[in-house]
């Protein structure tokens, strides 16, 4: 290894607080080097906070700053950023959240955050193309059931036994926190239009529709899928939908693919 | 994507562009010469963050300014990051395209802040070699900046000002002076910053940053959360007086003021650039 990276690996692992005193020979002393190194260290902390705290608002004022601020150190200790781009910084919150003995009180806490999540990725996401509509038409009928369909870059699903989106609307700016009406279970569509990322609930068929195509099931798998819960029949009216609102990308899986 | 002047000119003053002063820049399409924004705010596919930067690229020259290259660090330079920069670069013809001397991760784990590295003759042929292939893979001149440093390390055999100007000559990148950097640096190392800028080839200076510190009881912090002292402004013109003229940009990063604060700033640098642009020009020139 070399020198630098030797000592880059000590610098870092005395900022994360696994011992400064490794660290103390290679550095100028001084009276202050600890306030010193306090500013790197601080910088570190606030810069995984602030991040965190733009992409989960609604956690954040679930359970107030000093609880969120102590859960970021936390996360950050177990989670640390693997990306010099801080936009991918907080991905696994959900999965920690459903650890945290602190948030145990709060069981739909996780779900909101992969709903937050799903919006944080929505709003960068690739414009990415539309569904093909005159392409999907050319396929001969019989080879229709074949053709996979994709989502647009921008459309996430979510779904809690918890009325997580009464939640996150409630928590929105402006609101005083209070849900309009507690409902039960939510599946829920996430997508951007004009730029602005909303959630809103679907029904059962749009849902089983929707989440069949991101997982690369063929038409026919989804309509299979439709069929066990009894919503087959819907299957024209779904795919019109979803298509005119822009949601579906595609086709792919087809042998006319790339031809005019 | 536009037919503006690409570069901005060299008594040109612009400012750091940040999300909370978008509708107000683009309602008011103030004089500056260029725009910064940081590249990774921009490394999302879509949506609106590139919608913006679009807009204002349509009126103003745009500068990428990268804080997560880690250019020093010991790591490979991540081929990811470094696809999305240059994706970036493409998408919005930038007048400059600029990093930080220094390294922020170490075995893949990022520290997200801007830290300090040894002045040592093996950091320097690091750090040459990782510029080289970032100008290689972008096919262009990067501009690297001079950082604040709160520490120094017992091993670092080169001044700072020496270690900057081989880092550009050996390179062949461009300076990125951060004025208030060297300032923040004399004061918590001790020595004389006067004797840093007459060490930097002028010629290799593209532009130069300025932004406001606070005040440690041991020293300076380079905090980007005021207004730009007037030590700095001295230092400032002392810099113009050594390499005439150059693109300035102000910096202003947390506890963002009223847009007309900031372009405050940008009007003071400006000044100072006509009175070196002024001075510069020799007798009988128009």
């Amino acid at each position: 290894m070399s020198e630098l990276a030797r000592l880059q690996r000590t610098f870092l692992a005395a900022l994360r607080g696994e011992g400064d005193g490794e660290l103390a020979p290679h550095l100028i002393a001084g009276s202050h080097v600890q306030a010193c190194l306090c500013v790197y260290r601080d910088g570190m902390g606030a810069a995984w906070h602030d991040e965190l705290a733009d992409t989960y608002p609604v956690v954040r004022r679930l359970v107030g700053p000093d609880f969120f601020r102590e859960m970021a150190g936390r996360y950050g200790r177990s989670h640390p950023s693997t990306s010099g781009d801080l936009h991918g910084y907080g991905d696994r919150l959900a999965e920690f959240l459903e650890g945290y003995p602190f948030a145990r009180g709060l069981p739909y806490l996780p779900d909101v955050a992969r709903l937050e999540w799903a919006c944080h990725e929505c709003f960068h996401a690739a414009d990415g193309r539309a569904l093909d509509v005159a392409a999907l038409a050319r396929v001969p009928q019989a080879s229709q059931g074949g053709l996979r369909l994709g989502l647009r870059p921008w459309v996430r699903l979510a779904a809690s036994p918890h009325p997580v989106l009464a939640l996150w609307e409630a928590n929105q700016p402006g609101r005083d926190g209070a849900p309009d009406e507690l409902r039960g279970a939510e599946r829920i569509l996430v997508a951007r239009a004009d730029f602005v990322v909303r959630p809103s609930p679907i029904g059962e068929g749009q849902w089983v529709f929707l989440e069949a195509l991101a997982q690369g099931q063929t038409l026919q798998q989804a309509v299979t899928r439709l069929r066990r819960r009894g919503l087959h029949e819907t299957f024209g009216e779904l795919l019109m939908a979803c298509a005119s609102a822009g949601l579906l990308a595609g086709p792919t899986g087809f042998s006319g693919e790339g031809e005019r | 994507m536009a037919s503006l002047p690409r570069v901005p000119a060299a008594d040109g003053a612009g400012v750091g562009l940040r999300a909370p002063h978008y509708r107000a820049l683009l309602e008011r399409l103030p004089p500056l010469a260029f725009l910064e924004v940081h590249s990774e705010n921009f490394f999302g596919g879509g949506g609106q963050p590139l919608a913006w930067l679009e807009r204002f690229r349509r009126e103003y020259p745009v500068s990428l300014h990268g804080v997560g290259l880690s250019l020093g660090s010991a790591d490979a330079l991540d081929p990811g990051h470094l696809e999305r920069l240059a994706g970036l670069v493409r998408r919005c013809d930038p007048c400059f395209v600029s990093e930080h001397l220094c390294w922020s991760s170490v075995d893949g784990h990022h520290a997200n802040g801007l830290l300090p590295l040894p002045f040592t003759d093996e950091a320097l042929d690091h750090v040459v070699g990782r510029i080289s292939a970032v100008q290689e893979r972008l096919g262009r001149q990067i501009l690297v900046e001079n950082v604040a440093s709160y520490v120094r390390f017992a091993h670092s055999a080169i001044p700072e000002w020496e270690f900057v100007s081989e880092v550009a000559r050996r390179a062949g990148c461009g300076v990125l002076l951060d004025v208030s950097n060297i300032h923040v640096n004399a004061v918590n190392h001790g020595f004389d910053a006067l004797r840093y800028l007459d060490a930097i080839d002028a010629a290799s200076v593209s532009e130069i940053h300025l932004g406001g510190h606070e005040a440690a009881g041991w020293g300076l912090i380079d905090s980007h959360a005021a207004a730009v002292a007037p030590d700095v402004w001295t230092l400032y013109e002392a810099a113009l007086a050594r390499f005439g003229p150059r693109p300035t940009l102000v910096e202003w990063d947390a506890g963002i003021p009223e847009p007309d604060v900031l372009l405050g700033e940008a009007a003071q640098a400006k000044s100072r650039l006509a009175r070196a642009a002024a001075a510069a020009t020799p007798m009988g020139e128009p």
